[in-house]
Protein backbone atom coordinates (compact mmCIF):
# COMPACT_ATOMS: atom_id res chain seq x y z
CA UNK A 1 0.00 0.00 0.00
CA UNK A 2 0.93 3.33 -0.58
CA UNK A 3 1.87 5.87 2.31
CA UNK A 4 -1.03 8.15 1.64
CA UNK A 5 -3.11 5.36 1.40
CA UNK A 6 -1.87 4.01 5.02
CA UNK A 7 -2.18 7.61 5.76
CA UNK A 8 -6.27 7.45 4.98
CA UNK A 9 -6.44 3.68 6.47
CA UNK A 10 -5.09 4.98 9.90
CA UNK A 11 -6.98 8.77 9.64
CA UNK A 12 -9.94 7.05 8.98
CA UNK A 13 -9.57 4.19 11.54
CA UNK A 14 -8.92 6.82 14.37
CA UNK A 15 -12.06 9.22 13.10
CA UNK A 16 -14.31 6.39 13.66
CA UNK A 17 -12.69 5.47 16.94
CA UNK A 18 -12.73 9.23 18.42
CA UNK A 19 -16.38 9.49 16.71
CA UNK A 20 -17.72 6.07 18.90
CA UNK A 21 -15.81 7.66 22.24
CA UNK A 22 -16.65 11.26 21.73
CA UNK A 23 -18.38 11.59 25.32
CA UNK A 24 -14.76 10.94 27.07
CA UNK A 25 -13.64 14.22 25.33
CA UNK A 26 -17.01 15.92 25.55
CA UNK A 27 -16.98 15.15 29.34
CA UNK A 28 -13.12 16.75 30.13
CA UNK A 29 -14.28 19.71 28.43
CA UNK A 30 -17.44 20.26 30.07
CA UNK A 31 -15.95 20.18 33.38
CA UNK A 32 -12.82 22.32 32.25
CA UNK A 33 -14.19 24.94 30.53
CA UNK A 34 -16.85 27.22 31.39
CA UNK A 35 -18.53 28.03 28.04
CA UNK A 36 -19.71 26.83 24.21
CA UNK A 37 -16.66 28.41 22.71
CA UNK A 38 -14.19 27.22 25.09
CA UNK A 39 -15.73 23.83 24.79
CA UNK A 40 -15.13 23.60 21.53
CA UNK A 41 -11.32 24.60 21.26
CA UNK A 42 -10.32 22.27 23.87
CA UNK A 43 -12.14 19.71 22.15
CA UNK A 44 -10.31 20.27 18.97
CA UNK A 45 -6.92 20.81 20.95
CA UNK A 46 -7.49 17.27 22.39
CA UNK A 47 -8.37 15.94 19.00
CA UNK A 48 -5.81 17.57 17.44
CA UNK A 49 -3.06 15.95 20.14
CA UNK A 50 -4.66 12.21 20.09
CA UNK A 51 -4.32 12.16 16.05
CA UNK A 52 -0.64 13.52 16.93
CA UNK A 53 -0.06 10.66 18.92
CA UNK A 54 -2.10 8.05 17.42
CA UNK A 55 0.83 6.25 15.37
CA UNK A 56 2.51 5.49 18.79
CA UNK A 57 -0.58 3.99 19.98
CA UNK A 58 -0.49 1.05 18.44
CA UNK A 59 -3.60 -0.56 20.72
CA UNK A 60 -1.16 -1.35 23.42
CA UNK A 61 -3.91 -0.15 25.48
CA UNK A 62 -7.70 0.05 25.57
CA UNK A 63 -8.32 3.21 23.05
CA UNK A 64 -10.06 5.03 25.35
CA UNK A 65 -8.13 4.52 28.31
CA UNK A 66 -5.29 6.04 25.93
CA UNK A 67 -7.91 9.03 25.33
CA UNK A 68 -8.09 9.65 28.60
CA UNK A 69 -4.36 10.54 29.16
CA UNK A 70 -4.11 12.50 26.67
CA UNK A 71 -7.60 14.15 26.95
CA UNK A 72 -6.91 14.65 30.56
CA UNK A 73 -2.64 16.19 29.68
CA UNK A 74 -4.08 18.56 27.78
CA UNK A 75 -6.97 20.18 29.77
CA UNK A 76 -4.28 20.20 32.50
CA UNK A 77 -1.66 21.88 30.48
CA UNK A 78 -3.44 23.65 27.92
CA UNK A 79 -3.28 27.69 28.39
CA UNK A 80 -6.53 29.11 29.20
CA UNK A 81 -7.92 32.57 29.49
CA UNK A 82 -9.46 32.68 33.18
CA UNK A 83 -12.51 34.29 33.79
CA UNK A 84 -12.77 36.53 36.20
CA UNK A 85 -16.16 36.19 37.23
CA UNK A 86 -15.72 32.24 38.70
CA UNK A 87 -20.01 31.97 39.47
CA UNK A 88 -21.87 33.22 36.43
CA UNK A 89 -21.53 30.56 33.80
CA UNK A 90 -23.16 32.28 30.29
CA UNK A 91 -23.17 28.41 29.20
CA UNK A 92 -25.44 26.10 31.14
CA UNK A 93 -23.74 23.13 30.16
CA UNK A 94 -26.08 20.38 30.19
CA UNK A 95 -24.14 17.63 32.50
CA UNK A 96 -24.95 20.08 35.13
CA UNK A 97 -28.52 20.43 35.11
CA UNK A 98 -29.93 18.07 37.49
CA UNK A 99 -32.82 16.24 35.81
CA UNK A 100 -35.75 17.32 38.31
CA UNK A 101 -38.53 15.22 37.39
CA UNK A 102 -36.24 11.95 38.56
CA UNK A 103 -35.31 13.37 42.41
CA UNK A 104 -36.34 14.28 45.35
CA UNK A 105 -35.48 17.95 45.63
CA UNK A 106 -32.96 17.47 48.77
CA UNK A 107 -30.83 15.20 46.39
CA UNK A 108 -31.16 17.38 43.87
CA UNK A 109 -29.97 20.01 45.85
CA UNK A 110 -27.16 17.91 47.03
CA UNK A 111 -26.31 17.18 43.23
CA UNK A 112 -26.05 20.43 42.38
CA UNK A 113 -24.26 21.85 45.28
CA UNK A 114 -21.30 18.94 44.58
CA UNK A 115 -21.32 19.74 41.00
CA UNK A 116 -20.62 23.27 41.66
CA UNK A 117 -18.15 22.73 44.36
CA UNK A 118 -16.36 20.07 41.70
CA UNK A 119 -16.14 22.77 39.47
CA UNK A 120 -14.02 25.13 41.52
CA UNK A 121 -11.48 22.88 42.23
CA UNK A 122 -8.35 22.69 40.79
CA UNK A 123 -7.27 21.09 37.40
CA UNK A 124 -5.37 18.22 39.09
CA UNK A 125 -8.23 17.80 41.81
CA UNK A 126 -10.67 17.89 38.94
CA UNK A 127 -8.94 14.97 36.99
CA UNK A 128 -8.63 12.86 40.39
CA UNK A 129 -12.73 13.49 40.89
CA UNK A 130 -13.56 12.75 36.69
CA UNK A 131 -11.44 9.60 36.85
CA UNK A 132 -13.18 8.69 40.02
CA UNK A 133 -16.44 9.25 38.48
CA UNK A 134 -15.98 7.30 35.57
CA UNK A 135 -15.14 4.48 37.74
CA UNK A 136 -11.85 4.19 37.34
CA UNK A 137 -10.16 2.27 40.29
CA UNK A 138 -6.89 3.91 41.77
CA UNK A 139 -4.37 2.22 39.99
CA UNK A 140 -5.69 3.67 36.77
CA UNK A 141 -6.10 7.12 38.27
CA UNK A 142 -2.79 7.27 39.77
CA UNK A 143 -1.04 6.01 36.14
CA UNK A 144 -2.78 8.68 34.52
CA UNK A 145 -1.47 11.29 36.70
CA UNK A 146 1.72 10.35 37.96
CA UNK A 147 1.38 9.76 41.35
CA UNK A 148 1.59 6.36 43.83
CA UNK A 149 -1.61 4.80 44.22
CA UNK A 150 -1.51 5.37 48.07
CA UNK A 151 -1.38 8.81 47.09
CA UNK A 152 -4.34 9.06 45.33
CA UNK A 153 -6.18 7.31 47.51
CA UNK A 154 -5.34 9.67 50.02
CA UNK A 155 -6.13 13.04 48.33
CA UNK A 156 -9.49 11.19 47.28
CA UNK A 157 -10.69 10.97 50.50
CA UNK A 158 -9.72 14.33 51.05
CA UNK A 159 -11.73 15.53 47.81
CA UNK A 160 -14.65 13.25 49.42
CA UNK A 161 -14.68 14.74 53.02
CA UNK A 162 -14.64 18.56 51.75
CA UNK A 163 -17.66 17.37 49.36
CA UNK A 164 -19.32 15.78 52.21
CA UNK A 165 -18.68 18.87 54.33
CA UNK A 166 -20.35 21.06 51.82
CA UNK A 167 -23.51 19.36 51.68
CA UNK A 168 -23.83 18.58 54.76
CA UNK A 169 -22.56 21.68 56.56
CA UNK B 1 -27.85 6.11 53.82
CA UNK B 2 -26.30 5.97 50.49
CA UNK B 3 -23.09 7.63 50.12
CA UNK B 4 -23.41 11.05 48.34
CA UNK B 5 -20.50 10.83 46.37
CA UNK B 6 -22.08 7.27 44.64
CA UNK B 7 -25.14 9.19 43.79
CA UNK B 8 -23.24 11.37 42.40
CA UNK B 9 -21.27 9.17 40.25
CA UNK B 10 -24.37 7.49 39.18
CA UNK B 11 -26.05 10.84 37.99
CA UNK B 12 -22.95 11.86 36.32
CA UNK B 13 -22.98 8.02 34.37
CA UNK B 14 -26.91 8.90 33.53
CA UNK B 15 -25.69 11.77 32.00
CA UNK B 16 -24.23 10.35 28.99
CA UNK B 17 -26.81 10.64 26.78
CA UNK B 18 -27.23 14.39 27.16
CA UNK B 19 -23.54 15.32 26.01
CA UNK B 20 -23.32 16.83 22.33
CA UNK B 21 -22.22 14.29 19.70
CA UNK B 22 -20.14 15.68 16.54
CA UNK B 23 -20.13 13.96 12.97
CA UNK B 24 -16.98 11.88 11.65
CA UNK B 25 -17.17 14.85 9.00
CA UNK B 26 -16.95 17.12 12.23
CA UNK B 27 -14.34 15.53 13.68
CA UNK B 28 -12.03 14.94 10.63
CA UNK B 29 -12.08 18.56 9.99
CA UNK B 30 -10.69 18.66 12.97
CA UNK B 31 -7.74 16.71 12.49
CA UNK B 32 -6.31 19.08 9.85
CA UNK B 33 -6.39 22.09 11.93
CA UNK B 34 -3.44 23.69 14.09
CA UNK B 35 -2.40 22.98 17.31
CA UNK B 36 -2.37 25.92 19.67
CA UNK B 37 -0.94 24.05 22.75
CA UNK B 38 1.46 25.51 25.21
CA UNK B 39 4.25 22.75 23.69
CA UNK B 40 3.89 24.38 20.06
CA UNK B 41 4.14 28.30 21.54
CA UNK B 42 7.54 27.28 24.05
CA UNK B 43 8.75 26.11 20.42
CA UNK B 44 8.10 28.97 18.50
CA UNK B 45 9.24 31.80 21.12
CA UNK B 46 12.51 29.43 21.74
CA UNK B 47 13.52 29.39 18.02
CA UNK B 48 12.95 33.11 17.90
CA UNK B 49 15.32 33.34 20.98
CA UNK B 50 18.13 31.58 19.31
CA UNK B 51 17.58 33.43 15.79
CA UNK B 52 17.45 36.80 17.99
CA UNK B 53 20.81 36.01 20.05
CA UNK B 54 22.98 34.67 17.52
CA UNK B 55 21.87 37.76 15.35
CA UNK B 56 23.46 39.55 17.57
CA UNK B 57 26.41 37.73 18.02
CA UNK B 58 27.16 38.09 14.49
CA UNK B 59 25.77 41.44 13.96
CA UNK B 60 28.55 42.71 16.65
CA UNK B 61 31.29 40.71 14.87
CA UNK B 62 31.56 42.20 11.27
CA UNK B 63 35.69 43.18 9.74
CA UNK B 64 35.07 46.75 10.93
CA UNK B 65 34.19 45.48 14.98
CA UNK B 66 36.85 43.36 14.79
CA UNK B 67 39.87 46.07 13.88
CA UNK B 68 38.01 47.91 16.42
CA UNK B 69 38.11 44.87 18.94
CA UNK B 70 42.12 44.47 17.13
CA UNK B 71 43.27 48.18 18.35
CA UNK B 72 41.14 47.77 22.13
CA UNK B 73 43.86 44.84 22.66
CA UNK B 74 40.58 42.73 22.91
CA UNK B 75 41.27 40.10 20.04
CA UNK B 76 42.36 36.94 22.29
CA UNK B 77 39.57 37.48 24.39
CA UNK B 78 37.02 38.10 21.86
CA UNK B 79 38.17 35.18 19.86
CA UNK B 80 37.62 33.16 23.26
CA UNK B 81 34.62 34.33 23.91
CA UNK B 82 33.34 34.10 20.05
CA UNK B 83 33.86 30.17 20.17
CA UNK B 84 33.18 29.55 23.36
CA UNK B 85 29.35 31.26 23.01
CA UNK B 86 29.15 29.10 19.37
CA UNK B 87 29.98 25.88 21.42
CA UNK B 88 27.65 26.49 23.91
CA UNK B 89 24.84 27.55 21.41
CA UNK B 90 25.06 24.14 19.71
CA UNK B 91 24.71 22.41 23.09
CA UNK B 92 21.75 24.22 24.03
CA UNK B 93 20.21 23.76 20.64
CA UNK B 94 20.73 19.89 21.36
CA UNK B 95 19.62 19.94 24.21
CA UNK B 96 16.26 22.03 23.59
CA UNK B 97 16.10 19.32 20.15
CA UNK B 98 16.29 16.46 23.17
CA UNK B 99 13.89 17.79 25.44
CA UNK B 100 12.04 19.28 23.11
CA UNK B 101 11.06 15.64 21.48
CA UNK B 102 10.82 13.81 24.88
CA UNK B 103 7.34 15.25 25.23
CA UNK B 104 4.86 13.20 24.93
CA UNK B 105 0.90 13.42 25.77
CA UNK B 106 0.74 10.02 26.46
CA UNK B 107 2.91 9.85 29.54
CA UNK B 108 1.33 10.73 32.59
CA UNK B 109 0.23 14.28 33.68
CA UNK B 110 3.41 14.51 36.18
CA UNK B 111 6.45 13.37 33.30
CA UNK B 112 4.22 15.63 30.34
CA UNK B 113 4.30 18.37 33.14
CA UNK B 114 8.16 17.87 33.91
CA UNK B 115 9.29 17.97 29.88
CA UNK B 116 7.20 20.58 29.67
CA UNK B 117 8.86 22.76 32.00
CA UNK B 118 12.59 21.27 31.38
CA UNK B 119 11.93 22.71 27.32
CA UNK B 120 11.49 25.87 29.20
CA UNK B 121 14.21 25.82 31.23
CA UNK B 122 16.92 25.04 28.93
CA UNK B 123 15.72 27.96 26.84
CA UNK B 124 15.89 30.18 29.83
CA UNK B 125 19.52 28.56 30.86
CA UNK B 126 20.18 29.88 27.21
CA UNK B 127 19.36 33.64 27.56
CA UNK B 128 21.03 34.03 30.82
CA UNK B 129 23.96 32.70 29.50
CA UNK B 130 23.68 35.27 26.82
CA UNK B 131 22.99 38.48 29.09
CA UNK B 132 26.09 37.71 30.87
CA UNK B 133 28.20 37.34 27.73
CA UNK B 134 26.47 40.77 26.62
CA UNK B 135 27.39 42.10 30.10
CA UNK B 136 31.21 41.07 29.73
CA UNK B 137 31.46 41.94 26.40
CA UNK B 138 30.13 45.45 27.52
CA UNK B 139 32.15 46.14 30.17
CA UNK B 140 35.35 45.36 28.26
CA UNK B 141 34.67 47.17 25.43
CA UNK B 142 33.85 49.98 27.16
CA UNK B 143 37.25 49.46 29.40
CA UNK B 144 38.96 49.02 25.99
CA UNK B 145 37.48 51.74 24.14
CA UNK B 146 38.35 54.18 27.34
CA UNK B 147 42.13 52.86 27.81
CA UNK B 148 43.18 52.73 23.58
CA UNK B 149 40.54 54.54 21.88
CA UNK B 150 41.50 58.03 21.03
CA UNK B 151 38.37 59.89 22.79
CA UNK B 152 38.78 57.62 25.56
CA UNK B 153 42.73 58.41 26.14
CA UNK B 154 41.88 61.99 26.27
CA UNK B 155 38.97 61.66 28.47
CA UNK B 156 41.45 59.70 31.29
CA UNK B 157 43.95 62.52 30.62
CA UNK B 158 41.89 65.01 31.29
CA UNK B 159 40.46 63.26 34.51
CA UNK B 160 43.89 62.19 35.17
CA UNK B 161 44.99 66.38 34.82
CA UNK B 162 41.93 66.80 37.21
CA UNK B 163 43.15 64.76 39.64
CA UNK B 164 40.41 62.57 39.94
CA UNK B 165 41.00 59.79 37.98
CA UNK B 166 39.82 57.26 40.80
CA UNK B 167 36.65 59.32 40.72
CA UNK B 168 36.16 58.89 37.43
CA UNK B 169 36.71 55.54 37.07
CA UNK B 170 34.20 54.73 39.65
CA UNK B 171 31.81 56.85 38.09
CA UNK B 172 32.08 54.84 34.76
CA UNK B 173 31.83 51.58 36.68
CA UNK B 174 28.54 52.74 38.29
CA UNK B 175 27.11 53.87 35.33
CA UNK B 176 27.97 50.92 33.65
CA UNK B 177 26.21 48.69 36.44
CA UNK B 178 23.67 50.64 36.22
CA UNK B 179 22.98 50.46 32.69
CA UNK B 180 23.41 46.24 33.01
CA UNK B 181 20.91 46.03 36.13
CA UNK B 182 18.63 48.18 34.14
CA UNK B 183 19.20 46.14 31.14
CA UNK B 184 18.51 42.95 32.98
CA UNK B 185 15.24 44.43 34.89
CA UNK B 186 13.46 44.80 31.41
CA UNK B 187 14.50 41.35 29.80
CA UNK B 188 13.57 39.79 32.73
CA UNK B 189 10.32 41.44 33.50
CA UNK B 190 10.10 40.96 29.30
CA UNK B 191 10.16 37.06 30.24
CA UNK B 192 7.93 36.86 33.00
CA UNK B 193 5.12 38.74 31.73
CA UNK B 194 5.75 36.32 28.35
CA UNK B 195 6.00 32.89 29.69
CA UNK B 196 3.92 33.72 32.63
CA UNK B 197 0.95 33.71 30.84
CA UNK B 198 2.04 31.03 28.99
CA UNK B 199 2.74 28.79 31.92
CA UNK B 200 1.51 29.90 34.90
CA UNK B 201 -1.25 27.26 35.43
CA UNK B 202 0.85 24.65 34.37
CA UNK B 203 3.69 25.54 36.84
CA UNK B 204 0.29 25.87 39.66
CA UNK B 205 -0.79 22.33 38.74
CA UNK B 206 2.89 20.88 38.63
CA UNK B 207 3.18 21.77 41.95
CA UNK B 208 -0.16 20.87 42.81
CA UNK B 209 0.65 17.10 41.87
CA UNK B 210 4.23 17.40 43.39
CA UNK B 211 2.21 18.03 46.48
CA UNK B 212 0.12 15.24 46.92
CA UNK B 213 3.27 12.73 46.17
CA UNK B 214 5.10 14.45 49.52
Amino acid sequence: MPTTEIQKTLEHQFVSELELHQNIVHKVCTLYTKDKEAHNDLFQEITIQLWKAYPKFRGEAKFSTWMYRVALNTAITQYRKSKKKVDTYDYDSVIFKVKTEEYDPTEEQQLQLMYSAIRELGDIDKALVFLYLEDKDYREIAETLGITEVNARVKMNRIKTKLRTIINP
Amino acid sequence: MMDELDLLKKDWQKKEADLPRLSYEEIYKMTWKRSSSIVKWIFYISLMEFLFWTAINVAFTDAEAWETIKSMHLYEFTIVMTTLSYIILVFFIYKFYINYRQISYTDSSRELMKAILKVKRTVTQYVWFNIAIFAVSLITSIYGSLRYGPDGKKLVTAAGEAGNEALFWLLITGMILLFVVVFITLLWLFYKLLYGLLLNRLRKNYKELEQIDV
